[in-house]
């Protein structure tokens, strides 16, 4: 455990004062903060079925940014150790290969959160400024937030395999983004399938669909499906990040 | 400290490190040689669990470093070849990182910060980013880092690599001091270094042991069948014959110099000291001797000798 805490340390504050952070954050802000103040615009012209709260988590601009977040996220986290030759250094220190990991993957997670604490202010901000006029909805804002929490693990999880994979940051990168969209097209695509099919497809897509999933946890709909498949694809890919790293040993 | 048995990789299609053994005892120094590609790194990655064995087993310290490899590492201060560091930290920093990795606690760490803050004399570029600086001092900060512990057991995989002459005689003067708290693997390319600061050396060759001995020794039984050089004046034909007759001589060669002496290059049997003999020769035939002189052998030629093919 302390091993963990001292290596999470040290991932954090790489990770807080590098110059990239900062611009992803900046970035994520400005689009995160567009499309708000488009939700708001939207909600202002016409009735709409959707509440503020799905307007600013699940808008259907929402994964054209979305999951561009991720492969900034983890890219660096082994393929810049391996470049750098620092991995040797680390895994010849006495520590567990699964601290290493954890650490990694865990710093990744907290910065991702990082990301999404603006758009908690925003919703404060608006119900300062409307003087509780408009309804935020506090059922679909604890589901939305986890939500993004949920399939944060499982994409970041992602990311950390994708690294592990490789020395080079940007194939990394590459790896990363097209393994999340082919796992989000395949939902996509089940989805599709499923309107044809009703009864025979809703079980696969109700574990599968990303979007199924995001349009129901930010209507606050609570679905355990869900978590179990996030968590549990989560630990499956962790499981083969530590087998990645441990099989490079054996190796090289 | 360090016991190795039949210890082999093998890569795809070749054998890195052939069954090699050894042993290191608590204190000694020990100098690694052997050309590129020999396995000497391959070895040295074994022996800190970077790397498991093909075959065979690593104990440091009493502990198996592939069973007990925690128990094993925490003994280990390690300085791989290319001196990897994270160029984003600070010297104290990174050392404090390191540290508190390997085990310090409390009031420890920083004790043992600035211990090898001093120790490798890195006090100026404390709080100096390590990506700005030079290659000398990066190479200490890694010597520091392996130090940073205590650790029984130092593996250093070329220290001076790189570095220019004043501070590879820094590095080296710093190793030596080391010898007497720690015990040292040490691998290099530079023979005179070893000569001075290692009690062993262990030469491998294509993954295989090829000398394991003093460099006293190693230099020794090479110079009992080493060469003499001699300059005398004298009728050529009648020197070769008389010189080569005489016993414990193998083969003398014959040159002409510019000034009208002649200079032979003598191999004798091993063992032999054929000098007073020479001597004597020269002495009965009235021939001037102006030189007569026993060539000094060098751990290079040792190294030359066992591993060039």
């Amino acid at each position: 455990m302390r091993t963990f805490l001292i290596l999470l340390g040290k991932e954090l504050r790489s990770f807080f004062l590098s110059p990239v952070a900062y611009i992803v954050l900046a970035l994520f802000m400005v689009i995160s903060g567009f499309s708000f103040s488009q939700a708001i615009t939207l909600l202002r012209e016409k009735p709409s079925e959707m509440s503020i709260v799905q307007w600013t988590f699940y808008p259907r601009w929402f994964f054209f940014y979305f999951f561009f977040l991720f492969p900034l996220i983890t890219m660096r986290l082994f393929a810049e150790e391996q470049k750098l030759g620092t991995l040797e250094s680390l895994l010849t220190a006495p520590v567990r290969t699964v601290h290493v990991l954890l650490a990694k993957y865990f710093s990744a997670v907290i910065f991702y959160c990082v990301l999404w604490l603006p758009n908690l202010l925003y919703m404060g901000i608006l119900h300062w400024v409307a003087d509780g006029r408009v309804e935020i909805p506090t059922g679909p804002l604890a589901g939305s937030y986890l939500i993004i929490f949920l399939s944060g693990l499982f994409h970041i999880a992602i990311g950390c395999l994708a690294s592990a994979l490789t020395k080079n940051q940007i194939v990394a990168a590459i790896i990363c983004f097209t393994l999340i969209l082919l796992h989000f097209l395949m939902g996509m695509f089940l989805l599709l399938m499923a309107d044809n099919y009703p009864v025979e497809m809703t079980g696969i897509v109700n574990y599968f669909a990303t979007t199924q999933h995001m349009s129901y946890f930010t209507r606050g709909l609570i679905d355990s499906r869900a978590i179990v498949y996030y968590l549990s694809f989560t630990a499956l890919l962790l499981g083969t990040t530590h087998q990645v790293l441990e099989y490079r040993r054996w190796k090289s | 400290m360090i016991e190795t048995q039949n210890l082999t990789k093998q890569f795809v299609g070749r054998n890195a490190v052939d069954n090699i053994s050894f042993e290191l005892k608590r204190g000694e120094i020990v100098g690694f040689l052997g050309p590129n590609g020999a396995g000497k790194t391959t070895t040295m990655r074994m022996i800190t669990g970077y790397l498991p064995a093909t075959a065979g087993t690593v104990r440091v310290a009493g502990y198996d470093i592939f069973t007990d490899s925690l128990k094993a590492r925490r003994e280990i201060g390690y300085m791989p070849e290319s001196v990897p560091l994270y160029d984003d930290m600070r010297v104290k920093e990174y050392l404090t990182f390191r540290g508190k990795l390997k085990g310090l606690r409390g009031a420890g760490v920083s004790d043992n910060v600035n211990r090898v803050l001093d120790l490798c004399t890195l006090g100026e570029v404390r709080n100096r980013l390590i990506g700005t600086l030079s290659k000398g001092f990066r190479q200490r900060v890694g010597l520091a880092d392996a130090l940073v512990h205590k650790p029984a057991l130092l593996i250093l995989d070329e220290p001076t690599n790189g570095l220019d002459p004043n501070q590879t005689r820094q590095v080296r003067t710093l190793i030596g001091q080391l010898g007497s708290e720690h015990t040292i693997l040490i691998s290099t390319h530079l023979l005179n270094e070893v000569e001075m600061i290692c009690g062993r050396v262990i030469i491998i060759d294509k993954g295989k042991i090829k000398a394991d001995d003093k460099p006293e020794n190693l230099i020794q039984q090479l110079r009992a069948s080493g060469a003499l050089r001699l300059e005398i004046k004298a009728e050529p034909t009648v020197a070769q014959k008389k010189i080569a007759a005489v016993p414990g001589v193998r083969r003398a060669v014959q040159e002409l110099l510019p000034d009208g002496w002649l200079l032979y290059q003598i191999k004798v049997d091993p063992g032999a000291d054929v000098r007073e003999a020479l001597h004597e020769l020269a002495n009965s035939h009235k021939w001037p001797l102006r030189e007569l002189s026993l060539r000094g052998v060098t751990l290079e030629d040792v190294f030359v000798e066992l591993t060039q093919r």
